[in-house]
């Protein structure tokens, strides 16, 4: 038990030291076992609870997913759960292995730095993200910029980088203007990022040509405002970060087809900014959570959406954005988000409903293989 | 950089206004209730009051007015009040709100509601193409406040940190969340400031090791900026090449189509002001439309803003007359420079205490002197002619904006509360 454990561990890190030296994004194949999942429960990510499924998997993906009584095929290692089972959360905006070293306060303007490189796999964050079923995060630049830089998707063991330039994360914050610094009013951080995406040269250039989203930074309900209408009239994709009030411009959210993500919420946050969740998604906006972990706990992600909930926040939607939703705006819902054929072995088994707190993962797999739990 | 046209509110007003008296004339006075028909905020309403400033000088008596979606349809005087024929309606909200006194919104043309330091670009001194308009709050609580007191018109500048700060927005002070169909006037100033405020935090010693190591750290530095800023935009124009950054904006200043707006609190600078506007002429690069915001000492040498044509926007009246960078202002400031014919607006500068409310200023301007037509014209009449914008508000006129202020008594006295106020039609404060 403890050498195919250990033989796992070694797997990642040869993964993770192939993907640092090749920084190839999807390309390098994660290889786990051929094995079996029957659990109690397994939520499939879109709404439908299949009771008693089996989730077959095969080289690190999903390769089928049986109803209750249908025949295994041969040669799988079974595992029966008394549980549930789904897929992997995805924090989006977070900054574990990256210990501060993710952006550069002489600068306002770093838009082609990449946050791959703050990837450190073997790092202990990590280890706590996947405790708490996260199996990906985007990586984020520190705050304090107008340009940060470009996100990376990645897999929180194993060390597979999912997908770089991930989107251009932009700040019309208040703490993106710094007295010192120009930019130091809206006006010039707008002007700025303005005169850039004309330039078109390197991150804005694809920004400008449409190949690559945005994420803007924007907290108060202004900045949200003012973000949302500089992306209308540039026509950016992509999501708007922040913004625990952004429920009541949901309007105009919509009609820029941008999505929200927002920053963790702690318990005692305003009632307000709950039910302002409830009024994105009643309005169709996409949205789901940032983390920014390590400040933040890893079970901060779940605590917010059933916080939501309480107040009003449907339980579909609610997982959906930790889930199948944070993929499709991390731009990775091709692989992951969802418990179904075809998507990455990112599975947790948790020991009864996860958006009832009361439950516990019990186990993690990331790409078909095991980081987290006993062997059972 | 284009300056943007202006919003041609009169003319979509205009075609409003057509769209809509056909509907009164099919309808009778069964539209006046309007607004009932779901979220969207009730804007048409049937006022009676005793005496209707409509504008200064001009007073009507018991006078009906209709609104319908915002706009003045109809004044009516000599009616008689409604609600004491016992006709009030079928409930409250349908039925007539009955004041002693109306008098058009006021404008405040200098209440500070910019964002702060996020609202003016530092890293340089003369940023003449920067506008207000990119940095405004509409969520800040500031704007109901000034709402509620009456004010529904406002002028957004840039906050006066530089020599040359940006253009001004004017906006009203309720309504939409939207910024577009707030905006009464865009591009309504240049706004820049001499005197103390642009250099402070700028350091003449020391290794360089940021950008506030630079000009102006002196008020002869300001001035120095000030001319080289308006003497290259001037050039520019004069051969046709665009010269420094921002040339478009100031030449459309000295070309008079934008007015400029300058603070300057003490006798020196406005000085200043008045000595660029006049060298801006001899030169033959134009006519600036001068006003100077917060010249607390207007009154030390009013004669050469009666020469110059300049316009002045007070500020705050203080206990002790002491105000901002030691200017000294009287409280028979207003009626001293009224009295000699310079166009005299009234403001409450920023300041966030009761008693700088603009409604405030101007009892204490009657105080000093000043009579109730002429202090009227100083938070209505006058602020919009300053920044053009006399042809949208300011005044009570069918077909105008239902932007208005209802009084218990007489406006402006001691004993009289402003009991209600409309922007828009949008009731901001509830006379019931």
């Amino acid at each position: 038990m403890l050498v195919k454990h250990f033989r796992g561990r070694l797997l990642g890190m040869a993964c993770a030291g192939l993907a640092l030296m090749t920084l190839q994004s999807a390309s390098v194949a994660a290889v786990g076992e051929s094995f079996a999942i029957t659990a109690e429960r397994v939520h499939v990510g879109d709404g439908t609870v299949l009771k008693g499924a089996t989730v077959v998997v095969n080289s690190g993906k999903i390769v089928a997913v049986l109803e209750a009584g249908a025949q295994l095929p041969d040669g799988l290692t079974p595992i029966e759960h008394d549980g549930d089972l789904s897929a992997g959360l995805i924090a989006l905006q977070d900054y574990s292995g990256a210990e501060d070293e993710n952006g550069d306060s002489t600068r306002a303007l770093l838009p082609d730095a990449d946050l791959v490189h703050a990837f450190q796999p073997m790092h202990s964050d990590y280890e706590r993200l996947v405790s708490e079923g996260i199996t990906s995060v985007v990586l984020a630049p520190a705050t304090g910029s107008v340009a940060g830089g470009l996100t990376a998707v990645v897999k929180t063991h194993g060390g597979r980088v999912l997908k770089r330039r991930a989107h251009l994360e932009l700040s019309l914050a208040m703490d993106a203007l710094k007295h010192d610094r120009y930019p130091t009013s809206y006006s010039g951080a707008l002007g700025e990022i303005e005169a850039r995406l004309e330039a078109g040269q390197g991150a804005f250039g694809d920004v400008q040509a449409g190949n690559l989203p945005v994420v803007i930074r924007a907290n108060g309900k202004h900045e949200v405002q003012r973000a949302v209408a500089f992306a209308k009239k540039h026509e950016l994709k992509g999501a708007i970060v922040g913004a625990s009030r952004s429920g009541e411009l949901a309007d105009s959210l919509k009609d820029a087809g941008l999505a929200v993500i927002y920053r963790p919420f702690t318990p005692g946050m305003e009632t307000r900014s709950l039910r302002s969740v409830a009024m994105l998604a009643d309005a169709g906006v996409l949205f789901g959570f940032g983390l920014e972990a390590p400040y933040r706990h890893p079970a901060s992600l779940r605590l917010a959406a059933a916080a939501c909930m309480r107040e009003g926040l449907d339980p579909t939607a609610a997982w959906r954005s930790l889930t199948a939703d944070a993929a499709r705006i991390a731009g990775v819902d091709a692989s992951t988000g969802l418990v179904a054929a075809g998507k990455d072995a990112d599975l947790v088994l948790w020991s009864a409903t996860p958006l009832d707190l009361g439950s516990s993962v019990v186990a993690v797999y990331v790409d078909g293989v095991r980081a987290y739990g006993e062997d059972q | 950089m284009r300056i943007q046209e202006s919003k041609d509110r009169t003319g979509r007003a205009l075609s409003r206004a057509a769209v809509c008296a056909a509907l009164l004339v099919a309808s009778g006075t069964q539209a006046l209730a309007g607004g009932s028909d779901g979220a969207a905020p009730k804007t048409s309403w049937k006022l009676f009051a005793k005496e209707v400033y409509t504008q200064p000088g001009e007073v009507l008596e018991n006078c009906l007015l209709l609104i319908q979606d915002g706009e003045i349809k109809a004044i009516a005087p000599g009616r008689s009040d409604p609600n004491e024929e016992g006709d009030p309606g079928k409930d409250g909200d349908d039925g007539v709100l009955s004041v002693a006194c109306l008098t058009a919104g006021m404008i405040d043309p200098s209440a500070g509601l910019n964002t702060g330091f996020a609202s003016v670009e530092q890293s340089e001194e003369v940023q003449p193409h920067r506008r207000a308009q990119d940095s405004l709050d509409l969520f800040d609580y500031r704007w109901d406040r000034q709402a509620r007191s009456g004010v529904t018109t406002t002028i957004v500048a840039p906050l006066d940190r530089n020599v040359i700060g940006g253009l001004a927005v004017a906006l009203k002070t309720a309504g939409s969340d939207v910024i577009e169909e707030r905006i009464v006037r865009a591009d309504v100033c240049m706004r820049g400031a001499i005197g103390k405020s642009p250099s402070d935090g700028n350091r003449p010693w020391g290794r360089p090791t940021d950008f506030y190591q630079r000009r102006p750290t002196t008020r002869m530095g300001v001035e120095w900026e000030w001319r080289k800023a308006f003497f290259d935009a001037g050039m520019a124009a004069g051969d046709g090449k665009p010269g420094s950054e921002g040339p478009d904006e100031l030449g459309e200043v000295l070309a008079g189509k934008i007015p400029l707006c300058i603070q300057a609190w003490a006798t020196q600078d406005i000085r200043t002001a008045i000595f660029l506007k006049e060298e801006m002429q001899a030169e033959g690069f134009g006519t600036i439309r001068l006003i100077v915001d917060a010249a607390a000492e207007a009154w030390k040498e009013p004669d050469m803003l009666v020469r110059s044509g300049t316009a002045v926007i007070l500020p705050p009246f203080t206990a002790g007359g002491r105000t901002e960078e030691s200017a000294f202002m009287p409280w028979n400031t207003p009626k001293t420079l009224v009295d000699l014919g310079v166009p005299v607006a009234l403001s409450s500068h920023g300041a966030k205490s009761a008693g700088a409310r603009l409604a405030n200023q101007a009892a204490f301007a009657m105080n000093g002197g000043l009579t109730l037509d002429e202090t009227l014209a100083a938070v209505t009449t006058a602020p919009a002619e300053m920044f053009g914008i006399g042809d949208q508000v300011g005044k009570i006129r069918t077909g105008g904006p239902a932007d208005l202020v209802l009084w218990n008594g007489t406006p402006f006295e001691a004993t009289s509360r402003i009991v209600g106020v409309l922007v828009d039609g949008n009731l901001v404060l509830d006379p019931r």
